[in-house]
């Protein structure tokens, strides 16, 4: 049964393990189960995945209710291709401190290139007018 | 109902009298469950008046008043609270009534009290004797009710006077309403509790109101349970569209405690059996008995039909649900390969099964699917066509993907009907009365495919091109007028996802086109540009948009609008041309047009509706003023647009036109080696000697050589060409193949040598 020929629905997409990308840059990785004509998302047995560098790790979720809006994008995920090959597993608590590192680290870039900027006497405005992210 | 009959006086129904009525019955009915029979709407004045007659009353028959609480009290302490609660005052009395609890002749006084109080039943005029005098006190000896809550008391009171009293008609009404909306119905009372009907008020309701059908444990058609999934009651208006109202609305308490705490106080000497409602919590989503509106607007609108059959049964745990699924599981493919057609029945989802249906899974089919048919678009054939290839290798690649499916339990939470409900909504979206309009590039896209397939395959496909018909959707009402209650302040609150609710009564007004004002406004060089190449775009478009617009008018008209279409390239052309000459393009308008992006592409697709002369001196315009143009196209290099359509419009030209056109070119001093410096220039030259050495070679009457221009129109151009330093001449688009055999006429041959090497044309270059 072919819902919707030509277009982009996801009714064909459920019961399928996917990987969302959200709005406020989390990446969630779970079997969709159900959606509606807004593309709200329900995933069941979600993970959230955090990525730095070149490491991962995945935090259990349960089931995660997703607001369509939110969505950048949402694809589904190989089940054959292990994502172990090319980027490494840790453990939960050493991800969220590589996080946290690379978090400081963009953060003390950002300071001192307004520093260097604010000497140069211009300045940038900051994007805290426009839309998230 | 009495209070009703009042509310009419006060209204004024300016809508409908029948749907206002039913609303305005509606709206008391949320306020009495909402709030309890309590919430009349009486007149105060009224009420204080009588209260105080009664009260001298009381006074007079009651000797030597135990009336340690002044008589007055209650009704002016009353006084001021029907303004600030919807409840009559007759909620203040009950609660220092029952702190001075008598036994029981607290429940006679407050009967009498309250019935007193209530203009409705004052008025209703089957008056017992004792009614005539009602003591405000709390003392008085009761009727042998025991005390109730208060607000129930005083609603199952006045039930109960009705019935005494006999009021038909109000009841009627009520009656239907909920039996429509609620699949109520009056329960008719066993006889054995008739007899106890005044002592117990929870009967009176039940006969008025009805215990709710309790819902079978019917299976969906995926052998589900989904009681547990039903979503509440939808409040919404009651147009079109809509779901029928509920006389249940959102946020009222469901019944249940209410009637536990009934059920503990009331203390009758034979036990009520009362069947509580315990599956009141949640009314079926659609009635038992459809009324002839509703079933229109399922017909209508597929939004307001929820996904789940009507009847949902008991709940079903998770594990026993997910056993039940997945002995289900086996026949869905998800999927799977297609099989052959059904004819248009199969499968319940209505929107691809039009002739022919493309392709249609196996699954297990519901069997008393939605019998209703929405119109909806048909898919392009040759999209179709497409989609099935596609359908077809990926449904080898699908296989192994089944088999893991079926060891999931938690598979197919979304049942067959909900994913038909969500692509329905999808496609509700698609629908259209004008395709190329509504979907310009979807069916272009598509019609320029089959073109290509047909010149790239060879005509021996049998398959005919069929033509892609749309159904016709009828547009549905459009205005949305705002369901408005007579009497209530603003706009309602409640909205249903067909009509929104309209939260501003904007206004658009629009601007009448006075030049001055938009001089005024538009106060940009740039914009006032883009203003101008905006308007034209418009005529253009109603200019192109002419031929397909010919064929669908029928013959009286077509006259009409064959001089439409002519006024129309008329001003198109009038809006570039100099004021006074009608021959010549004006510099400044086409330099200002052109000088923009837009305006390039504007020319460009206006240059084939011009009449031949017209186009013609669009292109002595710009072949005059090319070194400008060329200027001020570097950023963009989109003159090149324009090269096709000069093209046409030279090759249509006449030699006196040509050779004005190369003189243009030429114009002024240091004209040529600027054009050649443009990839455009050089292309249009190369057109124009073209063009020339094309009408020289094939006529040889051509009026090419009469006079001397031509000749020495080339000469100089060869001149320049070999003047002029290969560094900066620009490669043209393309080379006309006859290029060689015009400068073989007018060069030597060392010379021709040269500009062989320099232009890179060859006998045989294209």
């Amino acid at each position: 049964m072919n819902y919707m020929p030509g277009t982009a629905s996801l009714i064909e997409d459920i019961d399928k393990k996917h990987l969302v990308l959200l709005r406020d840059g989390r990446t969630l990785i779970g079997i969709l189960r159900s959606i509606d004509q807004f593309a709200n998302l329900v995933l069941h047995q979600t993970v959230e995945r955090i990525h730095v560098g070149k490491k991962f790790g995945d935090i259990p979720r349960g089931i995660f209710v997703v607001r369509g809006e939110n969505v950048v994008l949402l694809g589904e995920v190989d089940l054959d291709k292990d994502c172990d090959q090319i980027l490494q597993r840790v453990s939960i608590e050493e991800i969220l401190e590589e996080q946290r590192i690379e978090q400081q680290a963009k953060q003390e870039a950002e300071r001192r290139k307004l520093q260097t900027v604010k000497e140069r006497g211009l300045s940038i405005p900051k994007a805290d007018t426009l839309d998230d992210f | 109902m009495f209070r009703f009959q009042s509310l009419d006086e006060d209204c004024t129904l300016e809508e409908e009298e029948e749907g206002l009525i039913e609303e305005e019955d509606d709206i008391d009915q949320f306020n009495e469950d909402t709030f309890g029979a309590g919430a009349v709407d009486d007149d105060w004045q009224e009420e204080h008046a009588r209260l105080a007659q009664l009260d001298e009353r009381v006074r007079d028959g009651l000797a030597g008043g135990d009336a340690s609480s002044a008589p007055l009290p209650p009704p002016p302490g009353s006084v001021p609270l029907p303004s600030s609660l919807p409840r009559p005052p007759t909620s203040t009395l009950p609660p220092p009534g029952l702190e001075e609890r008598g036994g029981g002749d607290l429940a006679l006084s407050l009967t009498r009290l309250l019935l007193g109080s209530d203009p409705a039943i004052a008025g209703v005029g089957a008056a017992e004797p004792d009614r005539s005098c009602f003591p405000p006190m709390p003392q008085a000896p009761p009727s042998g009710l025991s005390g109730p809550s208060s607000s129930l008391l005083s609603y199952q009171q006045h039930q109960h006077i009705l019935h005494r009293g006999g009021v038909p008609l109000p009841q009627v009404n009520s009656h239907s309403i909920w039996e429509n909306n609620m699949g109520f119905g009056p329960v008719s009372v066993s006889p054995g509790l008739v007899t106890h009907m005044e002592d117990s008020p929870l009967m009176s309701i039940m006969k008025e109101v009805g215990l709710p059908k309790r819902p079978l444990p019917i299976r969906g058609e995926d052998g589900l349970d989904l009681s547990e999934r039903v979503p509440p009651p939808r409040s919404s208006s009651p147009v079109i569209g809509s779901p029928p109202v509920r006389a249940v609305p959102i946020g009222t308490p469901p019944k249940q405690p209410l009637s536990h705490a009934l059920n503990q106080q009331i203390h009758c000497p034979t036990a009520v059996h009362v069947r509580a409602p315990v599956q009141h919590r949640y009314p079926p989503p659609f009635p038992e008995r459809l009324s002839p509106n509703t079933l229109l607007n399922i017909a209508n609108a597929p939004l307001c039909r929820p996904p789940f059959p009507p009847g949902v049964g008991p709940v079903l745990s998770q594990i026993q649900r997910a056993q039940l699924l997945n002995s289900q599981v086996g026949p869905f493919p998800c999927g799977g390969p297609a099989p052959p057609m059904l004819p248009g029945g199969g499968g319940g989802f209505r929107p691809f099964f039009s002739q022919p249906p493309p392709r249609v899974g196996p699954h297990a089919a519901p069997p008393n699917h939605n019998p209703i048919r929405h119109n909806t678009t048909h898919l392009h054939p040759q999209h179709r066509r497409m989609l099935t290839q596609r359908m077809q290798s990926r449904g080898d690649r699908g296989g192994r993907g089944g088999d893991r499916r079926s060891r999931d339990p938690y598979s197919n939470l979304m049942t067959q009907k909900e994913k038909e409900w969500v692509a329905r909504i999808q496609m509700m979206q698609l629908q259209s009365t004008d395709p190329y309009l509504d979907d310009y590039y979807y069916q272009n896209y598509y019609e320029k495919m089959e073109k290509r397939l047909e010149r790239d395959k060879d005509s021996s496909r049998k398959e005919p091109t069929t033509k892609l018909i749309t159904p016709q959707v009828a547009k549905l009402e459009q205005t949305y007028r705002p369901v408005q209650f007579a009497g209530s302040l603003g706009k309602l609150t409640v909205s249903s996802v067909n009509n929104p609710r309209k939260m501003i009564d904007a206004v658009v007004t629009t601007r009448t086109d006075d030049e001055e004002k938009r001089e005024k406004q538009v106060w940009n060089k740039r914009r006032q540009i883009l203003y101008i190449v905006e308007k034209m775009y418009s005529l253009l478009l109603e200019v192109q948009d002419f031929e397909k617009k010919f064929l669908q008018t029928p013959e009286e008209q077509r006259e009409a609008l064959l001089e439409q279409h002519k006024t129309h390239t008329l001003q198109l052309y009038n809006s570039l041309k100099e004021k006074e000459w009608d021959d010549r393009v004006s510099d400044e308008q086409c330099l200002m047009i052109m000088s923009v992006r837009k305006g390039k592409r504007l020319i460009s697709r206006l240059l084939p509706f011009l009449p031949p002369p017209q186009a013609a001196a669009v292109i002595m315009g710009i072949a005059r003023n090319l070194p400008a143009l060329a200027k001020k196209d570097k950023q963009d290099q989109v003159l090149c647009w324009l090269v096709e359509p000069v093209a046409v419009v030279i090759q249509a030209m006449s030699s006196s036109a040509l050779t004005d056109l190369l003189q243009e070119l030429q114009g002024s001093e240091g004209q040529l080696p600027r054009v050649l410096q443009n990839k455009f220039g050089v292309t249009l030259l190369y057109l124009i000697l073209s063009e020339g050495e094309r009408m020289q070679s094939s006529d040889p009457n051509c009026q090419l050589m009469d006079d001397n221009r031509w000749t020495e129109l080339v000469f100089s151009v060869t001149r320049e060409l070999l003047k002029v330093p290969s560094s900066s001449l620009s490669p043209p688009l393309f080379t006309p193949p006859n290029l060689l055999s015009l400068f073989s006429r007018y060069v030597d041959r060392q010379r021709l040598e040269l500009l062989q090497e320099k232009l890179q044309i060859t006998a045989l270059s294209r």
